[in-house]
């Protein structure tokens, strides 16, 4: 009875495109969600990154001063504001695109992560979880704006200090996250033509010459 | 001697997975940025957007040492086959080039924004233009090695080990 309830599809729906796509699962030749995520990374990592040094400006200024580099506290919370504002935009790309790219996604069969989670397992946490994140850049984002253009506008530091500790968990949450991304190309294979051929019996002599 | 280094794992690094392609968020997502920002302050006239590409430059400038250095024992450690033997041998090459490039735009910058930091001449965004081409082609040189080539994928490393590439 159990066996007749169980989720057991004919034939995966990949089989019906499979003709179209390329070694390695896609219709191009390299995937676009990893390039994306540079953008996402980069942008949310220094812009919180920056608004901690403006919060801690009046420590620093002593230091910059010997340094013959002329800074302003606005300018490190502009850094803060306009990366974060550019990181919110193109994350919703950086989704888009994953969730395109996790469609065709065929995981290697039979591995396990270094988390002890199976391919499918790993590609629901990182779906559900992007899509959280995404939710939490954009919340932050509305958060920063209101602290920059309302609530602190005439303050020296632009932001709140529970802004900048959301901001360091979210470091925490987004390594974590990255690293089951990164868990799905560099273990379960996911679209990455030497891999997917090895497995299909492929000689890379030949193959990928 | 051999024996004084660190075992290598599955994916054939003495660390749990790359760490070159976690720096290099830092390198290519600050320099593109820095681009962008320059040309929307140039366009629109919005000058506090300068100081935020000039920070962001500063940044990818002191990032692509560090991706270096990891990117040469990774590379070192990553034994290429077929083609992405000489793909690795240019983005080597390109890599420190760039930061040989990223240094000398971040010093003209620096003395620009010494200057005067509200204005950016037409010449630094024409040179911004090409670095920004050339960071679009190391990552696609990048990109080849880890999603065509899988180079320290788990799979690719135990083919390796079995001797089948």
């Amino acid at each position: 009875m159990l066996f007749a309830l169980a989720y057991s599809p004919q034939q995966p729906t990949i089989e019906q495109i499979a003709q179209e796509l390329g070694s390695n699962g896609l219709p191009y030749s390299l995937p676009i969600h990893p390039n994306l995520v540079h953008l996402t990374i980069g942008l949310f990592v220094i812009a919180i990154a920056f608004d901690v040094v403006g919060a801690f400006y009046p420590l620093e200024k002593r230091v910059f001063r010997f340094l013959a580099l002329p800074i302003t506290r606005g300018g490190f919370h502009d850094v803060g504001w306009y990366n974060l504002l550019a990181c919110c935009l193109v994350t919703f790309l950086t989704v888009a695109a994953g969730f395109y790219e996790m469609l065709t996604a065929v995981p290697l069969p039979g591995v396990k992560s270094t988390f002890g989670l199976g391919g499918m397992t790993t590609m629901l946490w990182h779906g559900v979880g992007g899509v959280l994140v995404l939710a939490v850049i954009v919340a932050m984002t509305v958060w920063r704006g209101f602290q920059r253009y309302a609530w602190r506008r005439d303050m020296g530091r632009q932001v709140q200090w529970i802004y900048l500790a959301v901001g360091i968990v979210m470091f925490a949450v987004i390594g974590l996250h990255g690293t089951l991304g990164a868990q799905l190309a560099a273990e379960f294979g996911v679209h990455i033509a030497a891999d997917q051929l090895l497995q299909a019996g492929a000689d890379l002599h030949t193959a990928l010459p | 001697m051999l024996e004084l280094l660190p075992p290598l794992n599955d994916h054939n690094l003495p660390w749990m997975d790359t760490i070159h392609p976690i720096v290099v968020h830092f390198v290519i997502s600050m320099a593109l940025i820095a681009f962008v920002f320059d040309v929307i302050g140039v366009v629109w006239r919005k000058p506090p957007l300068f100081e935020v590409s000039f920070w962001n430059l500063l940044f990818a400038t002191g990032a692509i040492f560090v991706a270096i250095i990891f990117g040469q024992v990774e590379a070192g450690l990553a034994a290429p086959y077929g083609a992405a033997r000489n793909i690795l041998d240019i983005h080597t090459t390109i890599g420190w080039s760039l930061a040989g490039v990223l240094s000398l735009l971040s010093g003209w910058r620096y003395v620009l924004r010494s200057r005067d930091p509200e204005t950016l001449p037409l010449s630094f965004l024409g040179a911004g233009s090409v670095v920004s081409a050339l960071i679009c082609v190391q990552v696609v040189l990048g990109d080849k090695l880890i999603w065509t080539y899988g180079l320290h994928t788990v799979k690719v490393v135990a083919a390796m080990r079995e001797g089948l590439i």
